[in-house]
Order: C-alpha cells, then sequence, then structure tokens
C-alpha cells in the first residue's frame, strides 16, 4: 500500500474553514474556547457564598451591601479544545486510487480545519497505538498508512481524551450496529462528527456480470453474478447502513456527513459545513 | 524403472481429474471490495457453471500434476532397481601364507586379491551383497552373511593371510552353503585350481593372483640340550625353493640381545645347519634375512626341560631284575631313585601302600587275595591286546611264551592283555582310587618275554607314560596348529591363560592343559594369575607354503546364473522413493504457497501514488 500522498495546493485552498465547536462546556487546557469548569475569564458563571482564603477582589460588595452576605462572583474558564481524529487505515480505504486520494484530500482538510481551530489534536489511528499530536497538517501525510486488516473503530476501546471533539473519518464498510458503535464513539466527548468516505461505485455499483469479490481486509472471496437483483439487495443494504449511521448520530447529538470520493474538495468542505462539522473560521 | 505394483499407477487418473478441474473451473474476473458483508446473499454463484475456456497453464496446475504423477509412481512402487533382489557374491578368500608373498615391486597376491575383490564389490552397485569367507582347518566368515560392501571393505582391508597350508575343500563347501542358489560364488588364491585339493569347482569363478617367486624359509627347527655336555644345539632346516644357491643372514637373539650371527648360503632344495648354543638361554629367536615370504623367516625356540623319571628297581634277583636293568638302559632321561616315579614291584606286593606318587609295574604272582580258582598255566598264544592302551602301543607278544599265570578272581583286574580268560597284563581294580599300577601276570624267570623285541617296548612304554603325566609341557617347541599339551604340577590357584604375540586366551583351571597353537605364533606364555609357568615356542614351519613355485594367474570357470538374493526390503531402499517423496512434498507445499499467495496478493495490489 502506498503512502497516503494529499495535493495540498488544493486542500489549502479549500480549507478556510474550521472545525464547529459545540455550545456545551470543553474540557482541554488554557486557551481562548470556553470551558467546563470555573476560571478566569470574563465571563460570569456563578455566586457563592465567600469561604475565608477567597480573593476579596471577587467579593460583590454591591451585593453585600443589599443583603449584607459575603458572596464571591465565579468566572468561567477558557481553555484549547481537545480534538481527536480518528481515521481509519484498514485496506478498505486504499481499495482503489480514487478512493485513496479522496482518503487524503479529506484527512487534509480535516488537518487543516484542525490547526485552524488552535486545538491540542491528535490523530488516533489503532486502539493499541498511542495517539499522534497533529502539529501541522502536513503530520497527517505521515500518520495514516491504509495497510490494516481491520479499522480501528471495530476495536471496543479507543483512546479517547474526556470532553474532546471526536472527527471520525472511514468508510463505516464493515460489520456494526450503528447504535452502538456511535454511543461508544461519542462517550464523554464533547461532540462527535461521523464522516464516512465511499466510492460512488460502493455506493451505487453497477451490474458487471460475474465477478470474484474479494475482500481488500482478506475477510473472504465471494463468487458472485453482479446483475440487477444483486445490485438492488446491495444498495438497499448500503441505504441501510448509512442510514443507520445517520439516525444514531442524530440521536446522539453527533454530526454525520456522508462523501463521495472524487467530490472537488471545495465541495466536500461544504459539505461538511452543511453538516456542521466544519464551520467558517 | 520396476513397478512392484502396477496397479498403483492407476492413480496417474488424478492427472486428467486434476486438469479437467482446472478447465471447467469458474475464473470469474477478480474484483477487490471494501465491505464483502454487504454483497452476501442468497443467489450467489449462476445457476449454470463455469465456462470451458482455453486451460490456462499455471503454477498451480503444473505443481498438483507433478504430485498426482509422483504420488502416483510410489503407489505405483516404482525402483530404479528390482525390488528387494540383491546381488550376492560370496568370495572365498584363500588365507595359506603363501598369499602373503610379496614381489620385488612389494606387491603381494593377498593385495591382488584385494583389489580384484573391491573391484566385484564395485561392479555389484551398491546395493550388491557379499560374503566373504576365509579358508582353513576351521573356515570362517570375514564379512557377512551378505554383508553390505560398506561393512566388507574394511574386513577385506584387515585380512591377513597366514595359515599353514591346508585344502580349500572345507571353505569351499562353506562358501557353496552361503552362497545357495542366490549368490555367486569367486575363489581367490595364488594358486590354480585343483592345487588345494578343493575338488571339483563348477559353477564358480576362481581368480589366481600368484606369481611364481623364488623363496628361502626355515622348514624345521629343534633346539636340544644336552644336560651331560653342558651344551645347547639348534638344529635348522632350509628349503631353498630357487634354482641356485641364495645367500642369506642369520642372526640369533635372545631376547633383545644378539647371541648370533653368520651369513649362509643355502643351496638349492632342503639343507640343514647346525648351531651352538649355549644352555640356560632363555626362549632364542632366530630370522634369515628377507625374502618373497617373511612368514618362514623366523622361528622361536625355546631350551627344553627334560622331565627325568625316578625308576625304582625292587624285583628280586634272578633273569627279570637283569633283563629290566637292561632295558631302562635303553630308555633316556630315567634315574634310579627311591622314592621314584615308577617302582617295578614283585605282585605280591601290589596292594601294600607306597609313597604317594609312585607308579607301580608288578611281576610275579599276585597276591592271594586276588587269586581265583584253578591251576597256573603257561600261554604261547594267541594273546588279545587292548592296543589303544600307551602301555601295548607297539607290541604284539608274538612267539612270547608267558608262562606262571595265576588265575584271577573276576573283577580284581581290568585285562590289557590276556589269553582266553586269562589275564595276562591288567591293572587292578583297586588302583582307580590311587596311584596306577600295572600287573604282568608272569614268571619272569620263565618267559622268553624279556629276550623278546617287545619287552624294551614296554618297559619304554611304562616310563614314558608316567613321564607324561609329570608337570610340563609335553614338548617345548610347536608348530601352529599342533595340539599344545601341559600338565601343572599342582591344583591352579589363579586364572590360567596364554598369551602369544598378540593372541591371549584363557585356559580351563585344570591339571591338565590342552589347546592349539595360535597363529602367528612366536614365543607362547602359559600363565597363572599374573605369574609366568612355562614359556613354549610355537613357529611356522610349513615346506608348501614356503615354496612359491607354483603360483600362477588366471581365471578359471565362470559364475552360475543365480536370481540374486531376495532381501526383505522396503521401498525405503530404492533412492527413487525418497526422490519422488520429496518432490511430492515440494510439489504440495509449493501448490500451498502459490495458492495462499496469490490470495494475499490479490488485496494488496499496489496502487499509484496520489497527485501532488
Amino acid at each position: 500500500m502506498p503512502p497516503l500522498s494529499i495535493d495540498w495546493a488544493a486542500v489549502r485552498a479549500a480549507a478556510a474553514l474550521r472545525l464547529a465547536l459545540p455550545r456545551t462546556p470543553l474540557g482541554g487546557r488554557n486557551g481562548e474556547r470556553l470551558g467546563s469548569g470555573t476560571g478566569s475569564s470574563l465571563e460570569f458563571q456563578d455566586y457563592r457564598p465567600y469561604a475565608p482564603g477567597d480573593d476579596l477582589r471577587h467579593v460583590d460588595w454591591a451585593a453585600y451591601a443589599r443583603s449584607e452576605l459575603l458572596a464571591v462572583r465565579l468566572y468561567r474558564e477558557e481553555v484549547a479544545p481537545r480534538i481527536d481524529l480518528v481515521v481509519d487505515t484498514s485496506r478498505s480505504m486504499g481499495v482503489s486510487e480514487q478512493k485513496l486520494r479522496a482518503y487524503g484530500e479529506l484527512t487534509g482538510l480535516l488537518a487543516c480545519a484542525c490547526a485552524s481551530t488552535v486545538a491540542d489534536s491528535r490523530v488516533i489511528t489503532r486502539s493499541a497505538a498511542q495517539p499522534q499530536p497533529l502539529n501541522v497538517p502536513e503530520d497527517i501525510e505521515r500518520l495514516v498508512a491504509c495497510d490494516s486488516s481491520h479499522s480501528a473503530l471495530e476495536d471496543t476501546h479507543l483512546p479517547f481524551r474526556r470532553r474532546s471533539l471526536r472527527v471520525v473519518v472511514s468508510d463505516f464498510l464493515f460489520p456494526h450496529d450503528a447504535d452502538v458503535l456511535v454511543s461508544r464513539l461519542a462517550r464523554d466527548g464533547a461532540m462527535l462528527s461521523l464522516i464516512q468516505l465511499t466510492l460512488q461505485d460502493e455506493a451505487e455499483p453497477n451490474a458487471e456480470g460475474p465477478r470474484r469479490l474479494v475482500d481488500v481486509e482478506g475477510h473472504g472471496e465471494l463468487d458472485l453474478v453482479i446483475d440487477e437483483t444483486a445490485i438492488h439487495a446491495y444498495r438497499a443494504r448500503f441505504s441501510r447502513l448509512r442510514l443507520g449511521l445517520s439516525r444514531a448520530a442524530r440521536r446522539t447529538g453527533a454530526r454525520f456527513a456522508y462523501v463521495v470520493a472524487g467530490t472537488p474538495i471545495r465541495d466536500v468542505a461544504k459539505t461538511l459545513a452543511a453538516a456542521g462539522v466544519l464551520e467558517a473560521a | 524403472m520396476i513397478f512392484t505394483t502396477p496397479l498403483g499407477l492407476l492413480a496417474l487418473l488424478a492427472i486428467p481429474a486434476i486438469v479437467a478441474i482446472h478447465l471447467f473451473r469458474r475464473r470469474f474476473p477478480i474484483r477487490p471490495v471494501a465491505g464483502l458483508f454487504l454483497w452476501q446473499m442468497a443467489q450467489r454463484t449462476p445457476e449454470g457453471g463455469g465456462r470451458i475456456t482455453r486451460l490456462p497453464i499455471t503454477t498451480s496446475l503444473i505443481l498438483e500434476c507433478l504430485a498426482a504423477l509422483a504420488l502416483a509412481l510410489i503407489l505405483g512402487g516404482a525402483r530404479l532397481s528390482p525390488a528387494g533382489v540383491s546381488q550376492h557374491l560370496v568370495v572365498l578368500l584363500d588365507d595359506s601364507a603363501s598369499m602373503a608373498a610379496a614381489n620385488a615391486a612389494g606387491e603381494s597376491a593377498r593385495d591382488r586379491a584385494a583389489r580384484r575383490v573391491l573391484g566385484e564389490i564395485e561392479r555389484l552397485g551398491p546395493g550388491g551383497r557379499i560374503t566373504l569367507v576365509v579358508s582353513g582347518e576351521r573356515p570362517s566368515v570375514l564379512a557377512g552373511p551378505a554383508a553390505l560392501a560398506l561393512e566388507a571393505r574394511p574386513a577385506l582391508e584387515k585380512w591377513k593371510p597366514a595359515a599353514l597350508h591346508h585344502s580349500l575343500a572345507l571353505g569351499l563347501r562353506l562358501a557353496r552353503e552361503l552362497a545357495g542358489r542366490t549368490g555367486k560364488l569367486m575363489i581367490v588364491s595364488d594358486l590354480a585350481p585343483g592345487a588345494r585339493g578343493e575338488g571339483e569347482i563348477e559353477g564358480a569363478l576362481w581368480v589366481s593372483v600368484g606369481e611364481p617367486l623364488a623363496n628361502v624359509g626355515i622348514t624345521a627347527a629343534e633346539r636340544t640340550l644336552s644336560p651331560e655336555a653342558g651344551r645347547g644345539v639348534v638344529s635348522l632346516t632350509f628349503g631353498n625353493y630357487s634354482d641356485s644357491t641364495s645367500r642369506r643372514h642369520l642372526r640369533i637373539t635372545a631376547g633383545s640381545k644378539e647371541v648370533g650371527s653368520k651369513d649362509i648360503d643355502v643351496p638349492a632344495g632342503v639343507s640343514s645347519l647346525t648351531l651352538p648354543l649355549s644352555p640356560g638361554l632363555p626362549a632364542v629367536r632366530i630370522d634369515l634375512s628377507g625374502d618373497a615370504l617373511s612368514r618362514d623367516n623366523e622361528v622361536t625356540l625355546v631350551e627344553p626341560r627334560p622331565r627325568i623319571v625316578g625308576v625304582e628297581n625292587r624285583l628280586r634277583d634272578g633273569r627279570g631284575r637283569q633283563a629290566l636293568i637292561k632295558a631302562l638302559g635303553a630308555v633316556a632321561s630315567v634315574t634310579q631313585a627311591n622314592p621314584g616315579h615308577l617302582a617295578f614291584i614283585e605282585a605280591a606286593a601290589i596292594d601294600t601302600a607306597g609313597a604317594p606318587g609312585v607308579w607301580k609295574a608288578a611281576f610275579g604272582r599276585p597276591p592271594a587275595g586276588w587269586l581265583g580258582s584253578g591251576e597256573p598255566g603257561d600261554f604261547i598264544g594267541p594273546f588279545v591286546l587292548e592296543k589303544r592302551h600307551p602301555l601295548l602301543a607297539g607290541t604284539t607278544l608274538g612267539g612270547v611264551v608267558w608262562p606262571g599265570v595265576m588265575p584271577l578272581a573276576p573283577g580284581t583286574v581290568r585285562p590289557l592283555a590276556s589269553a582266553g580268560d586269562q589275564v595276562l597284563i591288567g591293572v587292578p581294580a583297586v588302583s582307580a582310587r590311587s596311584d596306577p599300577a600295572y600287573l604282568f601276570n608272569i614268571d619272569l624267570d620263565r618267559t622268553n618275554l624279556v629276550r623278546a623285541p617287545d619287552w624294551p617296548i614296554l618297559i619304554s612304554n611304562l616310563v614314558e607314560m608316567r613321564r607324561q603325566s609329570l608337570p610340563g609341557p609335553e614338548r617345548w617347541n610347536y608348530q601352529i596348529g599342533e595340539w599344545v599339551r601341559v600338565r601343572l604340577g599342582h591344583e591352579p590357584k589363579g586364572p590360567l591363560r596364554f598369551r602369544c604375540g598378540t593372541v591371549e586366551r584363557t585356559l580351563p583351571a585344570s591339571r591338565q592343559l590342552e589347546f592349539i597353537a595360535p597363529s602367528p605364533g612366536g614365543l607362547l606364555q602359559i600363565l597363572e594369575g599374573d605369574t609366568l609357568l612355562f614359556d613354549i615356542g610355537v613357529n611356522f614351519f610349513d615346506e608348501t607354503e614356503s615354496s612359491l613355485r607354483k603360483q600362477s594367474t588366471a581365471d578359471a570357470g565362470r559364475f552360475a546364473d543365480v536370481s540374486g538374493l531376495t532381501a526383505e526390503s522396503g521401498p525405503a531402499s530404492d533412492p527413487l522413493f525418497w526422490v519422488l517423496l520429496a518432490i511430492t512434498t515440494a510439489a504440495i507445499v509449493g501448490n500451498w504457497w502459490v495458492l495462499g499467495a496469490g490470495i494475499r496478493s490479490q488485496p494488496l495490489r499496489p496502487l499509484p501514488p496520489l497527485h501532488r
């Protein structure tokens, strides 16, 4: 499997976006975004009774004058969001040259968006592997190699960080229960975005006649006559798979976007923005 | 190629079956997919089956056909050589010492014989079976029966012919038995067929590898000692088997010390030489300078120590006593002694106790208790003699008048000579538990026996019988193959053995030792534990073997047509089996790898890089 090679000129041209952030509190170190805890931003959060040792500068003297009760003002913290970018490194993402190229562009686009978000970004490729920091967008080329016999999403545990923004890119073409999968990915996260990338031919195949279908991840072979009947059955199953992901995402408050390989990267960016995955920087 | 189970070749039908499978197998174009599970539905394959297309000659097809072919050949019992049948060659090797005679180039008949046999072994090939029989008075199997060439070669290398002249008949009989109807028989000798008394050799190849050579050898030797004169003598007999006088150097050594040396001219034919030798020297070795056969150039001689018999003459005065004195005077190594080893007494005193170890020869009227009923009588024959008894060896008693024969009670005496029912000479029955005694039932004063030739013979036989029972070897120098008889003077207290060069054997714990003088001879020592009892000389004396004039080189006869040796051997005995097995295994493993690699490689087809 060749390494991921990305047309960065095209990607950067379409990368004037950043990851959309949720309204819910985020976890992370001090940064520019409001966090879920109490901090030192200018945004008022709450009152609480004065306790010895509290900074007297935070005592609300006006309220004391009204009620003769000492109370201190609490402010929201500001954090840098944590982004966990989960990329599918299974062979299925490189089943064809077109899909591999589209996958490269999509991950490159997301890497640029992470950089624009000014966040603590990491790339997760396998459950057993240590997540790798994404310092610059170009790191994604080094980190993504489609040579695994299975997708990381099939693993029951992924090294997510708590209250992190999670962006998952895959074709999701492996047997799964969408509700269980999405729930697992969204657990303890601030926000989950699912991006499904497939070939047009994988979504809507054509009748080709007899073929020996060989699973690129080594999960068997199948001699099949691909006729209208087979096509119809396949499309129905594929639609159920995509619909299942979409519904499961909606139920958990996640965003779901479907991308067809071969779509220009600018249009892909628009699709992701429309789905709420990206927003204008 | 031979097939032991041709029906196994039916397995070759697997090859067209494999071809058919490859021909009709569905060969759909391969399409890699990312989610095969989405395609798994009820209607998977076309109902019409595969199409007949041109047979693709794939690696898998070749390997599968190869494995099927090799398996079919294994099942068919394919062999390069006939199954279980080996050529069997039985070789009778002439073990005579003359086979070791070397020519001027240093090559002996034994060398040529070994080379010829090795050539035959090579001709038989690796599956051939060899049996090597060594001739002799007691033929033995040197290698085999039916040994592999690997075993026969080292045995042949160790073979050193050294035996005395003998007939090959016994060896030939053993070789024929070992060959049976399946083996070829070859005799290797240095003489032409018939020269060794082997008789008919039909159905065998006789290979003569000899070469006529001149040779001088010691054919007889004796070492004597004259105690009275205080000197010893060595007498040598030479055989010069050439047409001219030959000059040789003679060297006599005792241990590491040279006690004599002399250049001698040995005339053609038989000649002798007598050399004085100091008495009291230990065993001496006499060497003759080298020639074709070294075996007959050396002798080891031990100084004899005569066993002197002490005799007592207790006969009353008269003709008998005088005649006995006269007869004893003619017997060597006899001395008067009291008590002696042998006592001549009156028969009336035969049952009286004497000193232990004294044999009795009693003449005259037996004791009254031994007498039977009847009157004494005189006899003139015919006499019945126990010829096998050493006492009567060489006697006839012809013309002897045997007077004064007293009738004896039955059972008192075992007769050695008798006339009618009267015992003339006998062994008293009571003497079986004591020292031997002999009763001469005769009146010496009236008989003419004392003037007959049989008288000194009888006396001499008596003395020699007693001498034989004295401790010590019967003789002090022997020829190889002779029976050595040694009598010990006491019951053995430790393990008995003899040592002769490299030969060492244990002897039975007995006072009377008997064994065959071993080859190759030399100084033989009899030991009791670590104590040396006797030194004995053992030598090779063989005029026939020393003569190398009749040796010849030729082949005679031919091998018989035989079926070969049928051996119980499985298919593993043939190298082709292992080759086929290796091919089968390699083809199966290769096919598995090819198929596995094909499946593995298809999903991993390299994709071109994306454009930057």
